[in-house]
């Protein structure tokens, strides 16, 4: 169980989760104009269905609303760092084929890979505060990643950015989640919130 | 001179360890070296240098350390710095570096004073790099996604040296590559900064001499963000007139940053801008409609935003956008005023009636026309008349009367509220009191003293007056809860009829006017002055006024400035409503120059100079001397008349010698053929003793005949002169002739014959010349019958009459007169005579000249002058009648021809005291 919060730790906490929120806003924002300029750009259908991507964290969780603000905290950096090396090879890769050629959907690419740090740096500092420690990477991080075929790899980046578009908005309500007040901070289930 | 040297020493070193026996260990080996090699020091700071001489050096060039010379540059160093350590060390020190330079050399004092270079080494002097200060950033938005943070800084104080500065940043857990400025060493920009982290951030500033690191600075980019403008800014219409919608479009979504605006706006031409209230726009939008506006306007906006919590920066205004309200109905009535020309026909007016066009503010839109209608009040029977006007005037002819007009102005929407004109019969109501004027930088400000009586508004007029165009009236309307106006378009230097008139509910007020100027000048032109009248001792000096257009300023004064060639100037300060001026006290006989001055408030002008010069004699002087000169002169002349007259009796006897009445001599009674003509005047009394018998006495007058008397002399002296050769003939009654008109002459040579018949029963003809001493003697023509000697007696009253004086005052002539009218026989000679003889008279006294039209004429004259007068005269009388025949009655009676008369008659001169017979 976390101690109570001291009023710095509470402002800490909340001017935390306020800036998560508006980063997984933005990240959301910057993931959604990203997919449009990377199916454009690697010749895929924006309608095409992709199967569930070896390595991508689901966002989609049951019983979400029963979750401890520490395990959204858990689960959030877990798919975030995901998302950072999956980002990283996917900004490699893209930098393979296309080299400088589309110059534009590196700098994007390199964006959310930045947003994507900055929101797990966000999440292991309210894991800090929560007094709780911050799992190491390598415990917690990915496998690593299978080589594929050129379209796997296409459609695993397609299947990358949605994923962490629908991350971006489950975050966003995580945080404000979390940064509600309660008695008990971070232990008690948050409050249902309508997507 | 010494690098040469130094060139050759070196050349000669080289030589010589090239040949030396160590030469195979390298190309060129140094017999020495410097430590430290290139230091890098600090400014001010001590530095000490060691030169080390090679061992292999030694024995070969026989060189040790006290012959080390260190040199800066070229110059060398004092050997007080210098200190031999060893046989092979040489040290230099310097106890400020400011004084070093590059490069210092370290060189050997050879044998033969030759000088080598051992070595060289180049130094740096600088500081240390400051700590930066006053680190900020700001995160320009470049595009959509794209944001650059720049951040500055103060690097500090030159260091001398390359120092390079870094501007680092990271996240607690991500350090970011350093951003190195390029070209410059106070900002740097970081691309593609990401919010919502706090970023520490800081700079390093880093050379030889040392390293320095600002304070950090911890932000959120998120937070010193500079977004772009709104783009895409319209501007519409709305369905109120008030009101124009503003839209635009946003660079940055809500999800990244929500904005507040700044909206502002201004009519088009105008350069201040309003502002819409920023809690109206303080929350994210992407239109906005602003209202209270005006109709049918056109505005510019123009809008900015910021982050919505107001920490950040404020992004630069948009470019701006126009749009135009839309109509509505005119808000008030169009300001109308009158001028009242009195018409053709008695008891009408030609009224003019002008308005001002509606200013947009109050027009709200274009109007279209104006309605006039014109009721007469004095009849309320009769109809409105009423009229569409397009343009801001309408003239009426109206009898006189009162009459209320009203004015709408009507555009696409709907009219204006009416404006009202009440044309009284009379302006009888009570006028506005106190009307002044002040000018107010380029507005010339109008107020007045209000009526007692409410006055619902003000008309003000004013033109500008001209001497050569009429006045063009400018006019405004004030409310009447005002007393004064200010009047824009009033030029400087121009003089402005103003004239305020009260409008009341039941009439209107007389007009009070007022000249006056915004600025005045000094005239442009001073008067032109001249003398109306010029006297002894004052001067009339007059003057036209300046014209309006002239005078620049209301006249104060005229300055009349005048003097002598050689005096003081004199100034006398003359009323500004005069034109004329008097000057007194002025020198007679004198040349004054004068010239005037007008003056405004704001300075002078002198005009042309004018000279005139005084008179000698004042008025009246002459008058005052040649009057009482006339008086003495009459005066005396009253006294001599007097004394004449009182002395008349001896004047008498000097002037009027008794001459003796031949009628009553005894030849008179002797010839018996003749009756005795007894012609008896006072000569008769004066001479008792003499009578002349058939003598015709002729007395002129000396006014009548003055130049007869002074042209009588002429011939006597004539006379005189032929005396030698006429004498011994016979004058015969030739004298008497002389008398006849040429008329008559003509007449009596018809006559001829019978003349020579009656001139045989002449026997005698005496001629008397009577004078008195020195004076013309009287001529005395007398024709006897008698043959007989004259008494003695006649003879001695001939001696007073031979020496008269020729001014004589009368003298009298004598001739044979046979009953001729005198007047026709005088005449013609005596006139005739006074021309000929212009050029002498005055030098004869007694002068008869006969002259007979047609003829040769030889002047004639007549003069008794002792021994010479028989001759003389005969002559005269013969010269006389050679032209002519002699008509006396005794000629009648002696037709003989004049030609014959010295047959026939010898004529007697007599002398004085005796007669000669013939």
């Amino acid at each position: 169980m976390a101690a109570p919060d001291s009023p710095s730790t509470a402002l800490r906490r909340r001017d935390l989760c306020s800036r998560g929120i508006r980063l997984a806003g933005k990240m959301r924002a910057d993931v959604v104009d990203l997919l449009d300029t990377y199916v454009e750009q690697q010749g895929l259908d924006a309608s095409a269905s992709v199967a569930a991507v070896e390595g991508v964290p689901l966002a989609a969780v049951e019983r979400w609303d029963e979750q401890t603000g520490t395990q959204r905290l858990l689960e959030n950096l877990a798919a975030y760092r995901a998302f950072r090396a999956l980002l990283a090879q996917m900004l490699e890769e893209q930098r393979e084929q296309l080299g400088e050629a589309d110059a534009g959907l590196g700098r994007a690419l390199a964006a959310v890979l930045l947003q994507v740090s900055a929101f797990a740096y966000h999440l292991e500092e309210l894991l800090r505060l929560e007094s709780r420690g911050v799992p190491s990477e390598e415990e917690d991080g990915p496998p690593p990643l299978p080589r594929l075929s050129l379209f796997e790899q296409k459609l695993r980046g397609l299947g990358v950015l949605r994923e962490l578009a629908q991350w971006a908005v489950r975050s966003a309500r995580d945080l404000r989640q979390l940064a509600k007040p309660s008695p008990a901070t971070g232990t008690g289930p948050g409050l249902a919130e309508s997507p | 001179m010494f690098s040469r040297w130094n060139w050759v020493a070196c050349g000669f070193y080289l030589v010589l360890i090239i040949c030396s026996p160590d030469a195979s260990s390298g190309l060129v080996q140094s017999c020495g070296h410097i430590i430290p090699e290139s230091p890098v020091l600090a400014l001010g700071s001590n530095f000490t240098a060691l030169c080390i001489l090679n061992e292999s050096c030694l024995d070969f060039g026989n060189i040790y350390a006290s012959q080390i010379i260190w040199k800066i540059k070229n110059r060398v160093v004092p050997k007080e710095q210098y200190r031999e350590i060893n046989r092979t060390v040489s040290s230099v020190t310097f106890n400020d570096t400011s004084l070093l330079a590059t490069p210092l050399t370290c060189n050997i004092l050879a044998d033969g004073q030759i000088e080598q270079n051992i070595y060289g080494i180049t130094v740096a002097v600088g500081l240390a790099p400051e700590k930066p200060k006053n680190l900020s950033c700001i995160v320009h938005q470049i595009s959509k996604f794209t944001y650059d943070m720049t951040c500055t800084w103060n690097p500090g104080r030159h260091t001398f040296l390359d120092t390079e500065f870094k501007l680092k940043y990271r996240w607690p857990e991500q350090v970011f590559p350093d951003c190195i400025p390029k070209g410059v060493n106070d900002s740097c920009t970081i691309s593609d900064t990401q919010f919502f982290v706090n970023t520490e951030i800081w700079v390093e500033a880093e050379n030889a001499l040392g390293k320095a690191e600002s304070d950090r600075l911890v932000v959120d980019p998120v937070d010193i963000v500079k977004p772009l403008s709104p783009q895409n800014v319209s501007v519409s219409s709305g369905i109120l007139p008030t009101v124009l919608k503003l839209s635009w479009e946003n660079w940055i979504s809500d999800t990244v940053m929500k904005l507040k605006f700044n909206i502002r706006y201004r009519i088009t031409g105008d350069t201040s801008w309003m502002e819409v209230p920023s809690e109206d726009t303080a929350s994210p939008r992407t239109s906005f409609s602003v209202q209270g506006l005006r109709p049918y306007t056109e505005y510019a906006f123009s809008i900015r935003c910021m982050k919505e919590d107001g920490v950040g920066y404020w992004s630069n205004w948009s470019e701006t956008k126009t749009g135009i309200t839309t109509e509505d109905q005119p808000s008030k009535g169009p300001p109308i005023w009158r001028i009242i020309n009195v018409g053709h026909s008695p008891a009408s007016w030609i009224v003019h009636l002008m308005w001002k066009a509606l200013k947009p503010f109050e027009a709200n839109g274009v109007i279209l026309q104006y309605e006039v209608t014109v009721r007469d009040k004095s009849s309320p029977s009769s109809p409105l008349k009423k009229y569409n006007v397009t343009s801001t005037n309408h003239t009426l002819q109206l009898p006189e009367g009162t009459y209320e007009v009203t004015l709408v102005a009507r555009n696409s929407v709907g009219a204006s509220p009416p404006s009202v004109l009440l044309i009284p019969a009379s302006n009888s109501k009570a006028p506005v009191k106190n009307l002044t004027t002040l000018p107010k930088h380029d507005k010339l400000w109008v107020g007045w003293t209000a009526p007692n009586s409410y006055v619902l508004k003000y008309v003000i007029e004013w033109c500008l007056v001209s001497s050569s165009s009429d006045c063009i009236i400018e006019w405004q309307i004030a409310l009447g809860d005002v007393q004064g106006i200010d009047l824009k378009g009033i030029k400087p230097f121009k003089c402005y009829l103003i004239t305020v008139y009260p409008l009341y509910a039941d009439g209107q007020g007389s007009g009070q006017s007022v000249k006056a100027y915004l600025k005045q000048d000094r005239p442009s032109k001073g008067p032109t002055v001249q003398t109306k009248k010029v006297g002894k001792a004052e001067a009339v000096l007059t003057w036209n006024h300046l014209t309006v257009e002239e005078q620049n300023g209301f006249i104060r004064n005229y300055t009349i400035l005048y003097k002598t060639i050689d005096g003081n100037e004199t100034v006398v300060t003359v009323d500004p409503s005069k034109t004329e001026y008097t000057l007194s006290s002025l020198t007679s006989d004198t040349l004054y120059t004068v010239r005037m001055m007008a003056s405004t408030d704001n300075g002078s002008r002198t005009g042309p100079d004018f000279t005139f010069t005084t008179q000698k004699f004042g008025k009246g002087e002459i008058e005052a001397i040649v009057v009482p000169v006339c008086l003495a002169f009459l005066l005396i002349v009253l006294l001599g008349v007097l004394f004449c007259f009182n002395k008349r009796d001896l004047i008498k006897k000097h002037i009027w010698p008794i001459v003796p009445d031949p009628s009553k001599s005894n030849i008179a009674q002797w010839s018996p053929q003749v009756p005795a003509k007894h012609n008896f005047n006072a000569k008769d009394q004066m001479y008792p003793e003499g009578s002349f018998t058939d003598v015709s006495v002729v007395e002129i007058e000396a006014d009548d005949k003055k130049s007869f008397s002074e042209q009588d002399l002429k011939p006597f002296d004539l006379l005189k002169k032929e005396k030698s050769t006429s004498e011994g003939h016979s004058s015969g009654i030739g004298g008497s002739s002389c008398m006849s008109s040429p008329r008559q002459s003509v007449s009596d040579s018809d006559e001829g014959e019978t003349t020579q018949n009656t001139s045989s029963t002449v026997q005698y003809s005496t001629v008397v010349l009577n004078g008195y001493r020195d004076q013309t003697p009287v001529q005395i023509f007398s024709r006897s019958e008698s043959t007989q000697p004259l008494l003695d007696s006649e003879e001695r009253s001939e001696d007073h009459a031979g020496g008269a004086d020729s001014t004589a005052q009368r003298q009298q002539y004598f001739r044979q007169n046979g009953g001729q009218d005198e007047n026709n026989t005088d005449r013609p000679c005596f006139e005739r005579a006074k021309q000929i003889t212009h050029g002498n008279e005055g030098d004869l006294v007694g002068f008869v000249q006969l002259q007979v039209s047609g003829q040769s004429s030889q002047p004639l004259g007549l003069g008794m002058e002792k021994n010479t007068q028989e001759a003389a005269l005969s002559n005269v009388l013969q010269t006389c009648t050679e032209g002519q025949t002699v008509r006396p009655e005794t000629v009648e009676k002696n037709p003989l021809s004049v030609d014959d008369m010295p047959k026939s008659y010898l004529p007697q001169t007599v002398r004085q005291g005796g007669y000669m017979p013939q």
